[in-house]
């Protein structure tokens, strides 16, 4: 399982300041062969959209713990369609109580993951969900 | 943090460019002959910054930038990052560090690994480069890792070399070593409020000073920076500046624009030479050696699209 | 290393359940004896609690002189629901009260701000200005109830916050007992609420200290808390090696000031996670309270045994708790109250079972505090202090973690100091390295997590019964009042005392929190303190690494 020659953004969007999930995900990403940005903490959609639009990567992973998913999933959403990136998947991890994954799906996310999920298996989700881009 | 790109002449097609830049990155070398862009009619101003992890060049790039923004200069950095020899990915990281100081619409920041180069450039790196060029940038920073044999290549690919390096860190040693200390225009000792920074001062200025100079060479600038006072960096700027008018006067510009195409040709040859090693596998190595060369040399010529 | 034994023959039904085995190493790396006999163990019959280096206990009054403060960690939304679930809380038994706010508040951002928005009241109460404190303590006797705020960026501020409630309230400041965290070394490492660079932070916990000294001395002023990089994947002995160093870096920045530090270290206090290792949870405290001890008198020369006392709460639950079979939490929570008791702690929260996920509904909460009154009134571990001391295995462990974090702190040591290594990123390496080695070993299973990579069943989906939610309509709520204070308040009182505070900030000779406390009385927001404080301070700027 690969993903080589694929560039993929982690963003921690909002103010919530456990990184630990995103780092965990981003050096598992990279050892799979990915090429991976990580933002760092507290960052706005508009510039994870910025960031992802110069780096033109393939997918956005946002990491929140803080209960905020749906709303900063839709701010981000928004902010790369603005910035023409409407094709970027999205897909988001975190502390994702089992009533919102739905919603968070049909806002958009591509995957939703969570912390007991085993990492091979989050990264085999992005590899299938990235196979057929270019 | 909101990047709206500024009417006018400072718009910055980002999603055009950051598209652009993939597929040149990306680019087979049969794909990259066909696309490729030979020179560009708008040249930027280039300048190169190497040095070993840890010694801070992120932030020195990120002032620096931010100096070329406020002249109102759209300004491109390409960062280059290692690949793991592991597992063919990346953590691309230094851009982060650069855009928390400079925010602004007229600023590109592209993250590229190395990949298959080992030179501390990047595939397909003076089209990258040329690409920025297409898209009018006026200033290009171009950051690579290590102290090693990366200073010849960017030192081909770019006007002016800073060298950046930490005080007492051996750095010195070994870059003195590489003869790294010869290429470089401008050498920065940087963090150099932490201790050893005058001795390493000291140390680099006798080494400068034994090289044979003559009127028609730029002798390396050593310059102190730090952080924490902020001391440096309007220096920095400022030698650049006066490389680049040197340069103006001195450099002999077909020499120059020779031997960028001639890296290019290298560049594209060796990765050529690496592609068909790679899909050939096995077959090309069993053979005798002078058997091998010649069927990788007749394989290395690009495919005849009539 | 848990290793699987299928039992039984091959036949054709189902696979057999696998039957991990008891690993005897410690994810701190300690291997683990099955029989530790006398000779093994060192002597240390001499140990007395309440005398130095107090492994055996700070107090030798115990639980039975004092029990350990029943404190859980409460707060959503506005101050109105908060003030309400306090009552409820306070209503079933609890002693103490602990104050979540919302991140916007820790972080230092007012509720209108665009990177606050989609947080303001979600995992803890926005108090954005003192007019949300009164409401917040409304009906509550701040003179005898003792709170404790989780804050750390913006503590100095909630200090001046509930300094100037009181205030309005006519409680005289001595009678205020309580904590605020304030402990910014971790959040730059495990956290993230850090606000200004580490340089004008200490500063401000040096001030917020020496006040607290004078102006609250039943306050504790500081929590030095290692539970947050334990929570993020740091091991028990890094956990109590990274605070025992944070906590010395405070004294050092005391001793700068040219203050007594033996004054001020007697108010020092730590926080601590407890995770599923009863006896390495034990042994973790009992070897924390011997070196500190240590540490401050070689160290620092103090004598004062009143100053060389490690009091330290806890919080049980976190990260060892499961998505999976969430119920399970319950009887972990029990397991860690005991070790917490076992190993002498002064303030006890026990997460509710579903509390790593979601904020607690009162079902949850409930049983989270009767889990602690049933430890305290019908386990009988409560009866002597230090019920442990003695045994051959504790001695040994004791001694041995006392090692093992001596190693880590020399490690730290060696690489510059531990600001310095918050400043480089190195802890945040280390952490984000531990935190991967135990998501791999769960994943692998070489340790055993129940319910959740062992004893787990087909189809298990994480259900948590009643699921809190926070009202909807609490953040426009709290919109509403921000505006409505704005309108309200003596727009020029704010100004005056916002200048003031900045010129305070600006030098370096005076104590800022008297400049704070007059903002928060002139309902200045949080935002305009932060936003003053950050024109003279800068930012802290992440080094993203590892």
């Amino acid at each position: 399982m690969t993903l080589k020659n694929k560039r993929i953004l982690i963003a921690k969007p909002g103010l919530d300041g456990h990184d630990v999930g995103a780092k965990i995900i981003a050096l598992a990403l990279r050892d799979a062969g990915a090429d991976v940005i990580y933002t760092g903490l507290r960052k706005s959609p508009d510039y994870i959209a910025r960031v992802a639009v110069e780096e033109d990567v393939h997918c956005v992973g946002l990491s929140v713990l803080s209960g905020s998913h749906i709303e900063l999933l839709k701010q981000t959403l928004a902010e790369l369609k603005d910035a023409d990136a409407a094709d970027m998947q999205v897909f988001i991890g975190g502390t994702i109580p089992p009533d919102d994954r739905d919603t968070l799906i049909q806002l958009g996310a591509s995957a939703v993951f969570t912390a007991e999920m085993k990492i091979d298996d989050v990264v085999q989700a992005i590899v299938d969900s990235l196979k057929d881009q270019s | 943090m909101t990047q709206r790109p500024l009417a006018g002449n400072n718009v910055i097609d980002r999603r055009g460019l950051g598209r652009m830049l993939s597929r040149i990155m990306n680019a087979s070398v049969d794909e990259a002959l066909i696309g490729l862009v030979d020179s560009s009619d708008r040249t930027a101003r280039r300048v190169g910054f190497t040095g070993a992890p840890g010694a801070g060049k992120s932030t020195l790039i990120s002032r620096y930038a931010k100096g070329c923004l406020e002249q109102g200069n759209k300004t491109g950095i390409l960062a280059i990052d290692p690949t793991s020899p592991v597992s063919g990915g990346a953590l691309l990281g230094d851009r982060i560090r650069m855009d928390a100081v400079a925010d602004d619409a007229r600023l590109f920041i592209r993250s590229v690994p190395s990949r298959n180069a080992h030179d501390g450039l990047c595939d397909n790196a003076p089209d990258l480069l040329l690409a920025m060029e297409q898209f009018g940038f006026d200033d290009i920073v171009l950051e690579t890792v290590g102290v090693g044999q990366v200073e010849y290549s960017v030192k081909t690919l770019v006007d002016t070399l800073v060298l950046v390096l930490m005080p007492e860190s051996g750095d010195a040693i070994q870059a003195m070593k590489a003869g790294i200390l010869e290429s470089a225009d401008i050498i920065v000792i940087n963090k150099a409020d932490l201790p050893g920074a005058e001795r390493s001062h000291a140390e680099i200025s006798v080494i400068l000073g034994h090289r044979p100079r003559t009127a028609d060479t730029w002798s390396t600038q050593l310059i102190m920076a730090s952080d924490i006072d902020g001391r440096g960096i309007g220096q920095l700027s400022d030698t650049i500046i006066q490389h680049r008018a040197w340069l103006s006067t001195h450099r002999d510009h077909d020499d120059m624009r020779r031997k960028r195409r001639a890296y290019h040709l290298h560049s594209l040859i060796a990765r050529r030479v690496h592609e068909v090693m790679h899909q050939m596998g096995d077959d090309i190595i069993n053979q005798d050696l002078v058997g091998a060369f010649r069927q990788l040399a007749s394989l290395v010529a690009p495919v005849d699209r009539g | 290393m848990a290793q699987t034994t299928p039992a039984g023959d091959q036949d054709n039904s189902a696979p057999p359940p696998v039957t991990p085995k008891i690993g005897t190493r410690l994810r701190s790396g300690i291997e683990i004896p099955t029989v530790v006999t006398a000779d093994m163990a060192p002597d240390r019959s001499d140990d007395r609690p309440g005398e130095y280096p107090f492994t055996r206990g700070v107090f030798d009054t115990g639980y039975t002189g004092r029990l350990w403060t029943i404190r859980q960690y409460s707060g959503f939304g506005t101050a109105e629901e908060t003030n309400e679930r306090y009552h409820f809380l306070l209503d079933g038994g609890q002693t103490g009260l602990s104050v979540a706010l919302d991140l916007p508040t820790q972080c230092g951002y007012d509720p209108v701000d665009p990177m606050a928005r989609s947080e303001v009241g979600k995992v803890g109460v926005s108090l954005f200005s003192l007019a949300e404190a009164e409401i917040l303590f409304d009906g509550i006797d701040l003179g005898a109830i003792s709170t404790s705020f989780t804050i750390n960026g913006t503590a100095a501020i909630i200090y001046a916050m509930y300094l100037a409630a009181a205030d309005r309230k006519g409680v005289p400041r001595e009678k205020l007992t309580g904590t605020i965290q304030n402990d910014i070394l971790k959040e730059y490492v495990a956290r993230g609420t850090w606000i200004f660079p580490v340089k004008p932070s200490m500063r401000l916990i040096a001030d917020s200290i020496v006040y607290s000294v004078e102006q609250t001395p039943r306050f504790n002023p500081i929590s030095i808390a290692g539970a947050h990089v334990r929570d993020a994947g740091a091991t028990a002995v890094e956990e109590m090696a990274y605070t025992l160093a944070n906590g010395l870096a405070y004294v050092e920045e005391l001793r700068k000031r040219g203050s007594d530090v033996a004054r001020f270290a007697a108010r020092l206090s730590f926080f601590f996670y407890v995770h599923m290792d009863l006896f390495e949870e034990a042994c973790k405290f009992r070897a924390g309270r011997r070196l500190w001890a240590k540490l401050l008198r070689e160290r620092f020369g103090v004598e004062d045994e009143k100053a060389l006392r490690f009091r330290f709460g806890v919080v049980c639950g976190g990260s060892s708790l499961t998505a999976g079979q969430p119920y399970n939490n319950i009887v972990r929570v029990g397991i860690e109250n005991l070790a917490a008791v076992l190993g002498g702690a002064q303030s006890i929260f026990t997460c509710a079972y579903d509390e790593a996920f979601q904020i607690p509904t009162e079902f949850s909460a409930e049983i989270a505090l009767r889990t602690q009154q049933i430890v305290a009134y019908e386990s009988g571990v409560a009866r002597t202090v230090d019920p442990l001391g003695g045994s051959h295995f504790v001695e040994w462990l004791t001694d041995k973690m006392e090692q093992e974090i001596l190693t880590v702190m020399d490690e730290i040591d060696d690489y510059g100091g531990v600001i310095k290594a918050i400043e480089d990123g190195f802890l945040q390496t280390r952490i984000a390295r531990r935190a991967r080695e135990r998501k791999q070993a769960t994943d692998d299973q070489e340790r055993v997590v129940v319910g959740e990579n062992f004893f787990t069943r087909e189809d298990q989906k994480p259900d948590y019964g009643e699921v809190f939610k926070v009202n909807p309509k609490a953040a426009d709520a709290i919109m509403q009042k921000y505006e409505d204070l704005k309108q309200r308040r003596d727009d020029s009182a704010v100004e005056v005392s916002l200048a003031r505070l900045q010129q305070a900030a600006a030098g370096e000779s005076e104590n800022i929190m008297p400049y704070l406390v007059e903002c928060c009385h002139a309902y200045a927001t949080v935002g305009e303190m932060v936003a003053t404080m950050k024109k003279e301070w800068g930012e802290f700027q992440e080094p993203v690494r590892f």
